[in-house]
């Protein structure tokens, strides 16, 4: 709330992904690309196999233009974009690590440095100096992930840290060696799939088939380190991490169990056309390789991003920046007055500043039309309430007055009409959409919070008084502020529920 | 709960804001030499002057000066939100989707130069490419000048804010920034014209050429940087009071130096003289922007904020020794570069 707050239209996890995406799957591939030319540069010249040896070449052609320049730069853009989305957050990784990030620039400038010597070595020096200047080349780049690993799982996994404050109980924490060993899997694994690509260009079928088996051999040792160290990353995730995934992010789950469908697909292609058949090898599956290895790298970050919700930094700051260590300050004297930089409009404010990092008006996680026919005090009902909203969400720590503003700042730009007229629908049908509107979004029917069981048994009476008494189950439940109509139709929907439920209705 | 605090700092501040001083000179003197770089090869091409060696080899490092720039870059950016603390994120918010273009239009420039290089004599139009990466550049400087300048008004950046928040908006004060920004911008011939008259020290034509560039631009540069200081307004008292200026002046007069030694053919001296000089105006611009945020008029003293200082000194030593290792591991690739000139592949 130190900043100002950059309205984009744009949902902000979708431009922190395009940029993070681009950069880890080309960060990943540099250090593992490197390692792949060095070995396989090694074993060239000792068989002095000069085929090898020009595939090499343009194959570092290649991964200077991407790694050097793409890599270096979509790092730069990262920077950018965590400061332009998440000051807060930045602000407090720098405070605390500072001089590890200065490390790892230590470490980026020789790798930037030795790639480019390396590459242009190739016609100029002798095959002991170059082979030297790979391997400082693989080192620094290695090194830099080690440093930046310390930084990324800290976010997740502070650890100790939280109690002691001290860097190296934070850099080196719970998920730090596991996550290390499966990054530098990964970086092999993608090394491995990208150099499959360059050998389906071949045209020279006997290159094209030794190519392929050492490429095929890179990804399998890839997908050997990964698969067990990702089990490691797992069992080092705090419990309660997992247990509130499992139970508020079937996206997020189903994601991760999908990622295995990605490992045995890689396996079973890279044994068929690395090692069974190789000088089968051509570009369509080669694509198909390379497009599983990054969508199941892709899988494992969006697990990462996603696991640690609601926190970015967990047990610290909030993913609204909201910082854990002021609850008592924002629930004495709310928000408002801690936001720095004011537009004359306090809803707008306080929407942009506790609801926008994740949520847009009309795009990305929209809330529109999650309230849709509703009345404002309802949405400041949900707002109050938002902690209990599918089990990862921020608490909201403001004043009631507050939460009232950001109803009124929604209410203001959602569709008003009564339900039945924007979705030309009644009975039933109606009473759903008001259920989706006003129960849905805590009581998810068959997912997180369903509690269509207790409705088993209900009569009409004992219907009326669940709606007069919503607001009285728990301090997060709202009051049930539509009208009558609105009103039947969701008792009429209600006992559908019952019904499927084996009630007696 | 009481979770660690965020508000310190792990070194003492100006021993981050030495770093930040240092690196910033570093990361201006490769940018003034990457677009230096540009108007000489363009000049190359504008003139039929294309296969001059000169030219040729500054248009083969264009790619590893860019390199070399984005990386010392990385450190200053670094540091910055410790030594200025929240005003340029606060700024770079409010033009946000200029800020976030930079890399791109980086990555432009960069490939380009890469696509000159690669293709050599066999591109059609290298003019295109390099004029296309020259206005990247532009661009960057444009807009980092443009954040910077309202960095160090923090009134005007909730003003600004206020107006809009979609990222879009620049900062308006032109008046504030536009001789900065040419001051800066024309260093780079200085810099671009020194490096000519070095690489083509055997060359008439091309020290010739060197030294026009150099003494143009620093004519240019002296003019704008001039014209700068007098729209400084009340700022400029407190300024002419503080050490800035006793660093300034040392600046300009290194700079001429530089210009005597190139004259003199003496490139050691003046290729220093020059980097003193750059060192000197990040310094005083550093005191100028501690002006522009903290001082108190009254106390007629700059209010620097004060800081905790939690050190953490074991990180800080182990980049210490870091970093003096990365100057050597650079020293070995450079020796190994010309070490094995002439050397084959396979040996």
């Amino acid at each position: 709330m130190y900043y100002p707050f950059w309205d984009t239209s744009l949902s902000y996890g979708m431009l922190m992904a395009v940029i993070s995406i681009l950069h880890v799957f080309i960060s990943h591939f540099a250090i593992g690309g490197g390692l792949y030319l060095v070995i396989t540069e090694t074993f060239a010249r000792k068989r002095n196999d000069q085929a090898m040896l020009d595939y090499l070449q343009r194959l570092s052609k290649f991964f200077l233009l991407v790694t050097l320049v793409l890599g270096a730069l979509s790092g730069v853009a990262i920077w950018f974009i965590i400061g332009l989305l998440n000051p807060s957050a930045t602000e407090v990784l720098i405070h605390h690590f500072v001089w590890a990030w200065a490390i790892e620039w230590t470490f980026f400038v020789i790798e930037i440095a030795a790639a480019i010597v390396y590459y242009y070595g190739w016609q100029r020096m002798s095959a002991r100096d170059h082979l030297a200047i790979g391997w400082v080349y693989f080192g620094a780049a290695w090194l830099s992930l080690f440093v930046i690993n310390g930084i990324i799982t800290f976010m997740l996994t502070p650890g100790a840290w939280t109690a002691t404050g001290n860097i190296w109980d934070g850099f080196f924490n719970p998920t730090f060696w596991p996550s290390l060993f499966y990054r530098t899997g990964i970086c092999v694994l993608l090394a491995g799939l990208y150099a499959m690509v360059v050998a389906a260009r071949s045209k020279d079928v006997s290159l094209k088939a030794r190519t392929a088996r050492r490429n095929a051999a890179f990804g399998l040792i890839g997908l050997a380190i990964v698969v067990p160290t990702f089990f490691w990353y797992w069992q080092a995730i705090p419990g309660d991490l997992i247990a509130n995934a499992q139970e508020t992010m079937p996206a997020t789950m189903r994601t991760i169990w999908e990622s295995y469908l990605y490992i045995v697909l890689l396996v079973l292609v890279l044994i068929l056309y690395g090692l069974v058949m190789p000088k089968r090898l051509n570009m369509v599956v080669a694509v198909v390789l390379m497009a599983a290895g990054l969508g199941y790298f892709g899988s494992f970050e969006f697990f990462r991003e996603s696991v640690r919700k609601p926190y970015v930094i967990t047990d610290y700051m909030y993913g609204n920046t909201l910082e854990v260590a002021k609850t008592a300050e924002y629930r004495e004297g709310g928000y408002l007055a801690g936001i720095e930089f004011r537009t004359g409009d306090d809803g707008a404010d306080l929407f942009r500043h506790v609801c926008r990092h994740c949520h847009t008006l009309d795009g990305y996680k929209p809330l529109l039309p999650a309230f849709e026919g509703v009345d404002r005090e309802f949405i400041a009902s949900m707002v109050r309430g938002s902690e209990a909203m599918k089990g990862n969400m921020p608490p909201f720590m403001g004043s009631s007055g507050e939460a009232l503003m950001i109803g009124e700042y929604l209410h203001g730009r959602t569709d008003n009409r009564h339900l039945s007229e924007i979705y030309d629908v009644e009975g039933v049908q109606l009473g759903q959409k008001v259920y989706e509107v006003r129960c849905g979004r805590c009581h998810e029917i068959g997912g997180y919070n369903d509690k269509s069981e207790s409705l088993i048994g209900l009569d009409d009476e004992d219907y009326l008084d669940l709606l007069d008494m919503a607001g009285e189950f728990a301090d997060e439940m709202p009051d049930f502020t539509g009208d009558d109509e609105e009103r039947a139709a969701l008792i009429e929907f209600l006992k559908t529920i019952g019904k499927e439920q084996g009630g007696a209705l | 709960m009481n979770l660690p605090d965020y508000n310190f700092l792990s070194t003492p501040l100006w021993l981050i804001t030495i770093l930040q001083i240092l690196t910033l000179t570093l990361h201006l003197t490769a940018m003034n030499f990457l677009v230096g770089g540009i108007i000489v090869v363009l000049w190359g091409r504008l003139t039929d002057r294309w296969q001059t060696p000169a030219v040729q080899s500054l248009a083969r490092m264009l790619p590893t000066a860019t390199a070399a720039t984005i990386t010392l870059g990385v450190a200053p950016l670094l540091f910055v939100q410790l030594v200025y603390p929240r005003h340029v994120y606060s700024a770079s918010i409010v033009s946000a989707w200029f800020w976030l273009m930079i890399p791109v239009a980086v990555a432009v420039a960069y490939y380009l130069f890469y696509g000159a290089s690669f293709a050599k004599n066999a591109l059609k139009r290298p003019t295109l490419f390099y004029t296309i990466a020259g206005i990247c550049l532009l661009y960057v400087s444009f807009v980092y000048s443009s954040v910077f300048s309202m960095a160090e008004h923090p009134a005007d950046v909730k003003e600004l804010y206020a107006s809009s928040q979609s990222g879009l908006v620049i900062n308006s004060n032109l008046s504030d920034y536009v001789f900065r920004w040419l001051h800066i911008l024309l260093a780079a011939p200085v810099v671009g014209g020194f490096a000519a008259g070095l690489i083509g020290r055997d060359d008439p034509t091309a020290f010739s050429v060197g030294k026009k560039l150099l003494l143009w631009g620093m004519i240019g540069t002296s003019v704008f940087g001039l014209f700068y200081l007098l729209t400084l307004g009340d700022i400029l008292a407190p300024f002419m009071r503080s050490p800035g200026i006793w660093i300034l002046v040392p600046g300009i007069l290194l700079a001429f130096a530089g210009l005597h030694f190139y004259f003199k053919r003496r490139f050691v001296p003046s290729g220093l003289a020059l980097l003193a000089s750059v060192l000197a105006m990040v310094t005083s611009r550093h005191y100028l922007r501690l002006i522009h945020l903290y001082y108190d008029p009254r106390a007629l003293t700059i209010a620097m904020p004060s800081w905790t200082v939690t050190p953490q000194w074991s990180v800080f030593v182990l980049f210490l020794i870091l970093i003096v290792i990365a100057i050597l591991a650079l020293i070995w690739l450079l020796r190994m570069v010309f070490s094995n000139r002439g050397a084959s592949q396979g040996e």
